[in-house]
């Protein structure tokens, strides 16, 4: 029990690690939020595994439920933030958002 | 198991190919691939009602949110990606796995067996009944994601 709970923390890891480096080097603002994704899917495994182990698959579904819930309104709410971002300054360069003034 | 770790090693293979492809487009799509192994993993952890939630809506809504972004973006916005990010991700893969690998050996038996006693009833009863509130705050979140949506997209006022 406690090896298959230390697998899927382990996979669940290599996905929040894939998706803190994608953070810190892409430039991409859509890439940016790719790598928001790519942690999220690591954090549902680790709910959804920690859940599976200790046998309370019912509360760990339910609790996974409302993390999607969140996350698909925070995805769309930073997509058309993008889009009005690239409206304004003609690019999806994260460096140029430093250059605002105002 | 081994099928769950196959199924996890695609996961993780197609988030890598989602953060290394410089084509948004392709990015997605690995994106959906991978929220597709995923929901796959969670049927075979008896998880079916998370299962179908993640490949419907993660999958399938998410994905079409991103397509539609990127058609409304153009041209990936001018961004020249840095090409040292490309070739460094395999490098602190490695590392990552090598630490990854000895911090879970190291755990091995020492982590104590959280074991606790099998849930009567339903997936239904579960959320209805013991998370109720959880469902209010999903309520409070969608509006307040369809409402910053609509904030993000009214059209100008003539008196603007």
């Amino acid at each position: 029990m406690n090896s298959t709970w230390l697998l899927y923390m382990a996979f669940a890891a290599l996905l929040v690690f894939m998706g803190i480096y994608c953070l810190l080097t892409m430039r991409n603002l859509v890439k940016l939020f790719i790598g928001v994704e790519i942690i999220s899917k690591g954090v549902s495994l680790a709910l959804v595994a920690t859940g599976f182990v200790k046998q309370n698959i019912l509360t760990a579904q339910a609790i996974t439920v409302t993390f999607i819930v969140i996350e698909v309104s925070v995805v769309a709410t930073a997509l058309a933030i993008i889009i009005n971002v690239y409206r304004h300054t003609g690019s999806l360069d994260i460096r140029k958002l430093s250059k605002l003034k105002g | 198991m081994t099928l769950q770790i196959v199924l996890l090693s695609g996961l993780v293979v197609f988030s890598a190919a989602a953060v290394l492809f410089r084509d948004l487009l392709r990015a997605a799509i690995c994106l959906a691939a991978a929220s597709l192994f995923l929901g796959i993993i969670f049927f075979r952890m008896n998880a079916p009602y998370v299962g179908a939630f993640e490949i419907s809506v993660v999958a399938g809504l998410i994905t079409v949110l991103f397509i539609v972004t990127i058609a409304l973006t153009k041209t990936e916005g001018g961004v020249r990606e840095s090409k040292t990010a490309s070739w460094a991700f395999p490098l602190f893969f490695i590392i990552f796995l090598i630490i990854d690998f000895i911090v879970t050996r190291s755990l091995l038996g020492r982590v104590p067996a959280l074991a606790s006693p099998p849930e009567p009833g339903t997936f239904g009863e579960a959320l209805w009944k013991v998370r109720t509130f959880d469902l209010v705050g999903q309520i409070g979140v969608i509006f307040a994601g369809v409402l910053s949506v609509l904030a993000l997209f009214r059209k100008r006022g003539n008196d603007e």
